[in-house]
């Protein structure tokens, strides 16, 4: 398996000495917050696609899997990539994104429009807390999931070669001694990989 | 006539209370120009349909008669001007490859590379570039 590690501009570089991985829990509130959390020097992790992430959060609800207090396995692998966390407000127990976050969903598609990170794809993953049952959460956080990425494409003009939508439910929990709490209800984006190669250099007028 | 006129006098506002002097909107600031004008509205008569569905839009048109007409400019100025903004970060690569060719020789694209050699060279680019790199909402 190969590991990419990939520098992200001054930008990043500033994220990484401002903000270290362990301390992304707090929401990004402001524009450039999203595009730090977005553009951190990070190492891709190939093997994590939205595929094996809805699979992973399948199998621990068919097994039941016991919640422990530690993160779950996909909360652990998700940590090392780089990352934001936004709070987008939703219709009680639908995917019905409300107004007051049309803003945060432009904040998004600003940041992914950004030469800095116009090259690059994202997993867009919803989670919930431990309010309702498991299949039911597992079902409405890919929902929404899917309500943003649908959102930034149709309204937003990003890319949907770019953006994968996943659902975790309960799997993934911000704070595991808290199940309950809302604050495990949140909207997570992760920077995946590159779309394609990076381009050629710029070739000069000289003949 | 009277409408068209109105939804540009908002989207001027906008620009101003965006401070920059980009031609188009942040989407950030489209997305919270459509919540502030039309979300009572969407609330009220919407509450089922999603955004990017393109059924908000065509509920508040069956609710017109209730729904207020600076909805309707406010919402049609913040499409316009995503559509603007797309269209000029499209283009960018392309209007700009003369500029890029002349200042940027050997840069590696990516990453935001040419943007930055592009403003460093801010005196000399081309004015088709660096208006369509405003455009885009690069430029500052």
């Amino acid at each position: 398996m190969t590991r990419i590690t990939r520098l992200v501009g001054g930008i990043a570089l500033a994220a990484v000495l401002a903000a270290p991985l362990a301390a992304q829990a707090q929401t990004s509130d402001s524009d450039s917050q999203i595009m730090q959390g977005l553009s951190q020097a990070t190492m891709f992790d190939p093997s994590l696609t939205a595929q094996v992430l809805r699979q992973m959060a399948q199998d621990a609800v068919a097994k039941n899997l016991p919640l422990t207090l530690d993160k779950s396995e996909i909360a652990k692998r998700l940590d090392k990539l780089a990352q934001i966390t936004v709070q987008i407000q939703f219709a009680l127990g639908s995917d019905i994104i409300r107004p007051e976050s049309y803003r945060t969903l432009g904040s998004i598609a600003d940041a992914m429009h950004h030469p800095i990170l116009m090259n690059y794809k994202f997993i867009v993953v919803g989670n919930t807390d431990t309010t309702g049952t498991r299949a039911f959460n597992l079902k409405l956080s890919q929902q929404r999931a899917e309500a943003i990425v649908q959102a930034l494409v149709t309204v937003f003009g990003v890319s949907p070669d770019r953006l994968e939508a996943v659902g975790l439910g309960q799997e993934a929990l911000q704070v595991p001694s808290k199940p309950e709490d809302p604050i495990n209800r949140r909207v997570q984006i992760f920077t995946i990989g590159t779309v394609g190669p990076m381009p050629k250099p710029m070739p000069t007028n000289a003949p | 006539m009277f409408r068209f006129a109105f939804g540009l006098a908002a989207l001027l506002l906008a620009f101003t209370a965006g401070g920059a002097s980009a031609q188009t909107m942040s989407y950030a600031e489209a997305g919270a120009l459509i919540a502030k004008s039309c979300g009572p509205s969407i609330e009220r008569f919407c509450a089922k349909d999603n955004l990017g569905t393109g059924e908000v839009r065509n509920c508040l048109m069956s609710h017109q008669d209730q729904v207020p007409q600076q909805c309707f400019d406010d919402y049609a100025a913040a499409r316009a001007s995503i559509a603007k903004r797309i269209a000029a970060q499209s283009d960018a690569y392309s209007v700009c490859s003369a500029s890029a060719r002349e200042f940027c020789a050997g840069i590696q694209p990516g990453d935001a590379n040419l943007l930055t050699c592009l403003q460093t060279a801010s005196k000399v680019v081309r004015p088709a570039c660096k208006q369509t790199l405003t455009d885009a909402g690069w430029w500052n």
